[in-house]
């Protein structure tokens, strides 16, 4: 087996690098603990052998964690939460369609259901002036009461699912995109069959653990100053051959 | 002497072959179903150690024994123990129990592998991290159907209460030498097991690493400080070679 102490440099350095990355993305898990809707992503760490040579280890990618976050009573008549699969689509200011599971709605002064990013909801129904008590049911029927006092069903809510959705896109604002590896979406009735039913009054909370985000960012500490010292050892190991001859 | 020097340089060599596989290890320790490399050190060769007392009496040659010419690397391991099992709490990521491995199918042909980070793609096909398909007991790739997917300790998956299919789980009774290490934790072996354990599947869980920190941490002392040893004993004997070169031959 031939091998070098330059490339065995190169596999700690890799590995540095892979453990600065994964830091970020922990680091961005616990910023959004109070985030909602808010999905955990974590970093998938792969070993690196080519034709027998170790070569250490390489990020292959980042998945998000699609689970179902805690849901939290409010006061809102506008939170909806999202219990089970799907998410509510919303229309992004370059008119594609964004996905997200963030459901704290509020009106804006044109009466556009809009998430707190600005992004008004697609939904068909319309929210005319003098509606007050917007409600909607776990099916996604939203209903008011008019001017007049009486009650209407002003529209429906529907969900879009993916087949595969921690291959979403991330495009920031807790907004997801579809992709090629999430596969196409599909839309469907809130309760229906693989859909999830959307719930008043409610928050879905970031489904970040804590304690385990934490728990990783130990470990991710520890390996990190491990292969910081494999690094600084292969170095002297280098140094001690170059002054093999004494001068 | 010079054979002194020799055997302490292939000293050198081979503590920086072992720091290698050790930084691999260190790199992988956070790398689900990863199998630590282990390391061997072997005896390079053995010569006979011959004395003759004077240069007019060559047939009194004296055999003493064998000398050795120093050491190099010998045949790397994989270590199969268990490793820990994580609660990841994601129904696809699955984790092993004993000697069994999940098949995925590679461009380069099926593979054994315990890292058990499985994912749905586009068309509902269990695929690996990267992206490699599943494969079923009949070595087919397995379509989920769409809803929540449970899997069995014996590996049967089943989508809403009802069957969809049998994970194809090698089991061998001695991986390290059914099994070898061909591309990063993947491994290739026989077409069939070679053991009738029953597997054990534990789903939401992932196996980390059985790389152990502490024993990695102590290896890395142990490579280096063997190395600046080596390192040492060439640079005595290259002294010793100078003294020899420069006193014994000067002339009163």
């Amino acid at each position: 087996m031939s091998s070098s102490l330059f490339h065995t440099l190169n596999i700690s350095r890799q590995d540095i690098l892979t453990r600065l990355t994964d830091l970020d993305v922990t680091s961005n898990n616990l910023a959004n603990v109070n985030t909602a809707g808010f999905k955990a992503s974590r970093s998938n760490f792969q070993e690196m052998l080519n034709q027998r040579l170790t070569e250490g280890n390489q990020l292959l990618n980042t998945q998000a964690l699609t689970g179902q976050g805690a849901l939290r009573d409010s006061a809102n008549p506008l939170d909806w939460a999202i219990e089970g699969e799907g998410y509510f689509s919303v229309t992004l200011p370059n008119g594609d369609t964004g996905y997200t599971r963030d459901g704290q709605f509020v009106l804006d002064a044109d009466l556009n259901l809009v998430t707190a990013s600005g992004y008004p909801l697609a939904w068909d129904g319309e929210i005319t002036d003098g509606m007050t008590d917007i409600s909607i049911g776990s099916d996604g029927v939203v209903s008011a009461t008019d001017a007049d006092g009486v009650r209407v069903e002003v529209g429906t809510v529907q969900l879009t699912r993916f087949p595969n959705p921690s291959g979403l896109t991330s495009r920031g604002n807790n907004v997801w995109l579809e992709s090629d590896a999430s596969g196409a979406a599909q839309s469907g009735a809130a309760g229906s069959e693989n859909f999830g039913t959307i719930g008043s009054f409610r928050v879905e909370q970031s489904n970040v653990d804590l304690s385990q985000e934490m728990t990783h960012l130990i470990v991710l500490q520890r390996s990190f100053s491990m292969s910081v010292k494999a690094f600084q050892q292969t170095d002297t190991m280098i140094s001690e051959a170059i002054n093999l001859r004494k001068a | 002497m010079i054979k002194g020097l020799y055997s302490a340089v292939s000293a050198m060599v081979m503590n920086a072959a072992r720091q290698q596989v050790l930084s691999h290890n260190i790199a992988n320790l956070q790398t689900p179903g990863f199998k630590q490399i282990l390391t061997t050190a072997e005896d390079f060769m053995q010569n006979q150690a011959v004395y003759s007392p004077a240069l007019n009496q060559a047939s009194q040659i004296e055999y003493l024994g064998t000398l050795g010419l120093g050491t190099q690397i010998g045949p790397e391991f994989i270590d199969f123990q268990q490793g820990a099992l994580q609660d990841t709490g994601n129904p696809l990521d699955l984790a092993l129990q004993g000697s069994s491995f999940f098949t995925v199918k590679t461009p380069d042909g099926n593979r054994y592998t315990r890292d058990g980070r499985f994912l749905r793609d586009a068309d509902n096909t269990l695929v690996t991290v990267e992206g490699y398909q599943v494969l079923d007991d009949a070595g087919q790739p397995i379509t989920l159907p769409d809803g929540d997917v449970s899997v069995s300790p014996e590996g049967a998956i089943s989508a809403n209460g009802t069957a969809v299919a049998q994970l194809g789980i090698g089991v061998f009774t001695d991986p390290r030498t059914d099994l070898q290490h061909t591309e990063g934790n993947l491994f290739s072996g026989p077409t069939a097991s070679t053991s009738q354990d029953v597997p054990n599947v534990v789903q939401g869980y992932l196996e980390t690493s059985n790389a152990n920190p502490s024993q990695l941490m102590t290896q890395l002392v142990e490579v280096g400080r063997s190395y600046e040893a080596a390192q040492n004993l060439v640079r005595n004997q290259d002294e010793l070679l100078g003294k020899t070169i420069a006193s014994l031959g000067r002339i009163g």
